[in-house]
């Protein structure tokens, strides 16, 4: 009997420290965020970017301890196709039980957001901005303004410099045509003109015959819409091929790729306002950080994704202090709940379906470097 | 970890199917097509319009992409099957353009680039397939009975007389073997088995959209066949199970930083598939040349 009692008593006490041991584990398991991006092929210069953003972020969020427990982030490659876009999200979400995936690319963001949607975990989008991104999925978020905006801000100001007659150079892409009806829309408006509108595909690469048509069409400015290296190409061979009218175009603009170019001197943008002259501690420290490191000024895809990651952990430290899980569903709540949060760039406020509001921007390449018009 | 190995062994049963039925065409019939992914597609549209407008029942949505596939092989093909060789890569080449072109114009159908979005889970006849095993199972049942036609068909007389036909052209001719019909049913079956693996992509993804159906995906599948070894049942799906879940391992591989996991991946992979191919020239279940 004492032996049967011994037996049991000492089972009880190795459930009960398996118990506190499983609960030990369980809290010291830490935070998975991942990463869904291009990071081989053309659109990898975009993967690398989106990344180091994150990535200073997660610096950040170590040294201030506001988690209590480690933020680890795991990276999977999109290889910017839907294809490869489920696969990832399905590894992130399965595999490495990941709560929040940072996202760009329209294609890859429509693949992944079911498999994000079912599993209830948030994806962040900073860097796609096509304007169906919006509304994607209840966990599908966007920390970066959509094309339509950015077309609403520049429209008045190209009539106000007396460049009435834009010609229109679009992806035939649900980015490019959602940007080709803001600007039919908002030109107009604004009292300017469409002088011909120029659809283009991704695999183009030669844009010799489509300068000669823009040359036909007699715009006072080209206005282009592309992604990735071929933006490169256009300014280029529009160049050479003799439009020297001014060329405007959109934030995807602000890569290395076009940066560096020369022909790209004088290039008009708009952009998130990049906020480098704020004075909030986030933004100096943010500014501080990323120069001690690489040197120069931050783009606003560093920004935006080191706001994504930042996003998290305000959420989950919300929720922390409540004593609430982190989880999609938690985090949705808390989103909703709380709305306005200190990110680079000033207080930043949610709307319904998730997404950031932010001013933008009129900028222009000057030595490479973008220098603020409006 | 089981809903992600379950997630890809949906997709290399649904790619072991496609890699088969470009084996009908290259493997058995020496027809050399850089056009598959565009009836992989058109079974995926149809499959997924189907799903989103009547029914996401497996039989009818995977019926519909195959019916569909089917058809327009012939119509699109036959031109085509004129040339021989070569020059039939280069037809199929422009084929495969004018389709990729096609499926981003298409907006009311296809969804242009933005895809088709919101497939409803699937079903079979009323029963729901929303369990990653239960759609598993449905996805090995299409490949193994892919598989099985194929089997029963190559070791007959249609077969025989496609191998001939891959053999020599000109022989089988003299022979009397009617070069074009065996040709055109070459393609319209391979074509048709296409249709039901894009039907059944369409449900595995919920998504679909021209970026699924590109010369990438073509040369992709091509691979697949000719890694595995063609002309063998075995082959596409021993090239499948290697080209897909190679990188899916390779994602496996610990300490590579964020900004560089695709690169060395990409390397890797490329540096796998070169090695192989120099040291195993007929594929991995290929026989060798003298042996077929």
């Amino acid at each position: 009997m004492i032996e049967r009692r011994m037996l049991l008593r000492a089972g009880l006490g190795a459930a009960a420290g398996g118990l506190a041991l499983g609960r030990a584990r369980a809290e010291a398991e830490p935070y998975v965020l991942g990463t869904l991006f291009p990071m081989a092929g053309p659109n990898a210069e975009y993967g690398t970017i989106f990344t180091e953003g994150a990535q200073l972020a997660l610096t950040h969020l170590a040294a201030d301890k506001l988690l209590s427990r480690q933020v680890v982030l795991k990276a999977e490659d999109s290889q910017g196709t839907p294809q490869g876009g489920a696969v990832g999200m399905s590894k992130l979400v399965n595999v490495d039980h990941a709560l929040y995936v940072l996202i760009g690319f329209t294609g890859v963001s429509k693949a992944a957001a079911p498999i994000g949607t079912r599993a209830k975990v948030v994806m962040v989008n900073g860097g796609g901005v096509g304007p169906d991104l919006a509304g994607l999925s209840p966990y599908y978020w966007n920390v970066i303004p959509l094309a339509s905006a950015e077309v609403s801000r520049i429209a008045p100001y190209l009539v106000a410099k007396g460049w009435k007659r834009v010609a229109l150079i679009y992806m035939d892409d649900p980015f490019g045509n959602g940007l080709r009806k803001s600007m039919q829309t908002d030109l107009p408006k604004a009292g300017g003109e469409i002088a011909g509108l120029f659809a283009i595909t991704p695999a183009e690469q030669q844009f010799s015959a489509l300068a000669a048509k823009v040359r036909d069409a007699k715009p006072d400015v080209v206005y282009f819409a592309s992604y990735g290296a071929q933006q490169a190409q256009i300014i280029k061979q529009l160049r050479d091929n003799g439009i020297d009218q001014q060329l405007v175009t959109y934030s995807g603009a602000l890569i290395p790729s076009v940066r560096s170019l020369p022909q790209a001197e004088g290039l008009i943008f708009t952009v998130q306002t990049a906020p480098w002259s704020a004075t909030d501690p986030v933004t100096r420290r943010f500014l501080a950080d990323w120069q001690a490191t690489h040197k120069e000024l931050p783009s606003v895809y560093h920004q935006n994704y080191y706001n994504a990651v930042r996003l998290f952990g305000l959420l989950a430290h919300g929720l922390e202090q409540q004593g609430k899980p982190v989880d999609g569903d938690s985090l949705r709540a808390e989103l909703l709940r709380v709305r306005r949060f200190a990110l680079v760039g000033g207080e930043g406020t949610f709307d319904d379906l998730g997404d950031l509001s932010v001013p933008i921007d009129i900028e222009t390449l000057k030595g490479g470097q973008p220098v603020k018009l409006d | 970890m089981t809903a992600y190995l379950l997630n890809l062994a949906q997709l290399a049963a649904i790619f072991g199917l496609l890699a088969a039925s470009l084996n009908v065409l290259v493997g058995y019939g020496g027809i050399f097509s850089v056009a598959h992914a565009v009836f992989f597609g058109f079974g995926a549209y149809a499959g997924a319009q189907i799903a989103l407008n009547v029914t996401p029942d497996v039989l009818l949505v995977s019926a519909a992409g195959g019916l569909v596939a089917g058809v327009l092989s012939l119509a699109l093909a036959l031109p085509a099957l004129r040339v021989r060789g070569e020059y039939f890569v280069v037809a199929s080449l422009g084929l495969q353009m004018v389709a990729t072109t096609a499926f981003t114009e298409a907006e009311p159908v296809t969804g242009g680039l933005g895809g088709l979005v919101g497939i409803p889970p699937p079903q079979l006849l009323g029963f729901s397939l929303a369990s990653p095993w239960a759609f598993l199972a449905v996805c090995l049942a299409a490949l193994f009975g892919g598989l099985a036609v194929m089997r029963l068909l190559m070791r007959g007389s249609f077969g025989r007389s496609l191998m001939a036909l891959r053999d020599s052209e000109s022989a089988a001719e003299a022979f009397g073997k009617n070069v074009a019909l065996l040709k055109t049913l070459a393609v319209a079956l391979g074509c048709t088995i296409a249709g039901v693996a894009g039907g059944l992509f369409a449900l595995q993804m919920a998504f679909v959209n021209v970026e699924s159906f590109t010369l990438d995906q073509s040369v992709l599948v091509l691979a697949m066949v000719i890694v595995g070894g063609t002309g063998t049942l075995a082959g596409p799906l021993v090239g499948t199970l290697l080209l897909l879940l190679l990188p899916a391992a390779l994602s496996f591989l610990p300490g590579i930083p964020p900004t560089e996991i695709g690169a060395v991946q990409q390397a890797i992979y490329g540096l796998a598939m070169a090695l192989l191919m120099i040291f195993r020239p007929a594929g991995l279940a290929g026989r060798a040349q003298g042996k077929r």
